[in-house]
């Protein structure tokens, strides 16, 4: 299965599933919550479902209708799912956190510049 | 009516007994419902119904009138008032279709059956509707439109009456896709999903169509088309990749 590339729009689109993992959410909603521009948010859907982190489902007929407009794709985050996107978020943000090599900061020692 | 030969003064009377009792009835679009009366009849009379048939057609909604029960009977016979009964109890698909057949109906000189005139008004009765349906609120449009796609328009059509079928399908069609009134960008939609794998396209189609419904205006349509057209080969590549993976496997 492996896993996704941890792109800043995949953390993102992680991030906007994480905050109400129960809820199902169609495409355009999970964009508005990710802060992705509307469209470009399915292929980073369609790795997660292929990994098992988020799965999908059709709207139920009695509501699109009652509605009047065609169904709709809802997505979730699966338990699995909640459990690595939380753990790649923390790496993720971990590994933003690390300063870059060589510009480490080094400790100032008391009194030594004067 | 389209009918020079027709018994002028029978739908003559039906005309006057239906302005009668339906005066001050409107519609949902603020018209009186006469107009809807005058329409259905005059589809009908189209059809090639003969008379007592387009005067059913005008008395289809008297019930609905204050109109006391047993004058139609009264005033226009027993064979009109059962023929106005059988239209508002039919159901469209208990319709047996291999009992239709409009067009020698029409051609030869015979009269329609029972079954065909009540068929009659029932299509002329959708397809004005239908064609009116605008005024009508949005889940009970739904409904209709389902119905009129999967039932009526079929039974236009294996009765032979081609045209009707036609409006039929083409009216409901729209109310089921609204977006087909921005056809370009749904038709790019549909295009895009040729660059997915075969088994995955009907799925991301329908997904799109559904999103594409949702936004408000032309622009947010176009911007959401665009962006979905970038990131389409990224989509492709992604569902392509493990359909290669577990091939190799």
């Amino acid at each position: 299965m492996g896993s996704p590339r941890m792109t800043l729009q995949t953390q993102l689109v992680l991030r906007a599933l994480l905050e109400d993992p129960a809820k199902e959410r169609y495409g355009l909603e999970l964009c508005e919550l990710a802060g992705l521009p509307s469209g470009t948010i399915y292929p980073i859907l369609a790795r997660l479902e292929q990994v098992g982190w988020v799965d999908s489902t059709w709207e139920d007929p009695a509501v699109h209708e009652e509605a009047g407009r065609p169904r709709r794709r809802f997505y979730h985050i699966t338990e699995d799912g909640a459990e690595h996107a939380r753990d790649a978020l923390a790496r993720a943000y971990r590994a933003r956190k690390q300063p870059l090599p060589g510009w480490a900061a080094r400790p100032i020692a008391d009194g030594g510049v004067s | 009516m389209h009918r020079p030969d027709a018994d002028t003064s029978l739908i003559q009377s039906a005309h006057d007994e239906v302005a009668r009792w339906h005066a001050g009835q409107t519609r949902r679009s603020g018209d009186p419902l006469l107009t809807h009366c005058i329409a259905v009849a005059a589809i009908v009379a189209d059809i090639g119904m003969p008379p007592p048939v387009i005067c059913a057609a005008l008395l289809h909604d008297i019930d609905d009138s204050p109109c006391p029960p047993g004058h139609v009977t009264e005033r226009f016979g027993q064979q009109i008032a059962d023929l106005i009964s059988a239209v508002r109890t039919a159901r469209p698909s208990a319709i047996p279709l291999s009992a239709l057949n409009f067009h020698t109906a029409r051609t030869s000189a015979l009269q329609p059956t029972r079954e065909e005139a009540v068929l009659a008004i029932r299509l002329a009765d959708r397809l004005h509707n239908m064609r009116t349906i605008a005024f009508v609120p949005p889940t009970r449009r739904y409904r209709v439109a389902r119905e009129t796609l999967d039932v009526i328009a079929p039974l236009a059509r294996a009765a032979g009456l081609t045209d009707v079928s036609r409006e039929l399908h083409d009216l409901s069609s729209a109310v089921i896709q609204p977006t087909s009134t921005a056809a370009v960008t749904t038709r790019t939609l549909t295009a895009l999903t040729l660059l997915l794998p075969t088994p995955t396209r009907a799925r991301w189609r329908e997904e799109w169509h559904a999103e594409l419904g949702t936004l408000p205006t032309r622009s947010t349509r176009t911007r959401f088309t665009l962006r979905v057209l970038l990131s389409t080969p990224r989509l492709s590549w992604t569902l392509r990749r493990t359909a290669l993976r577990e091939r190799r496997w």
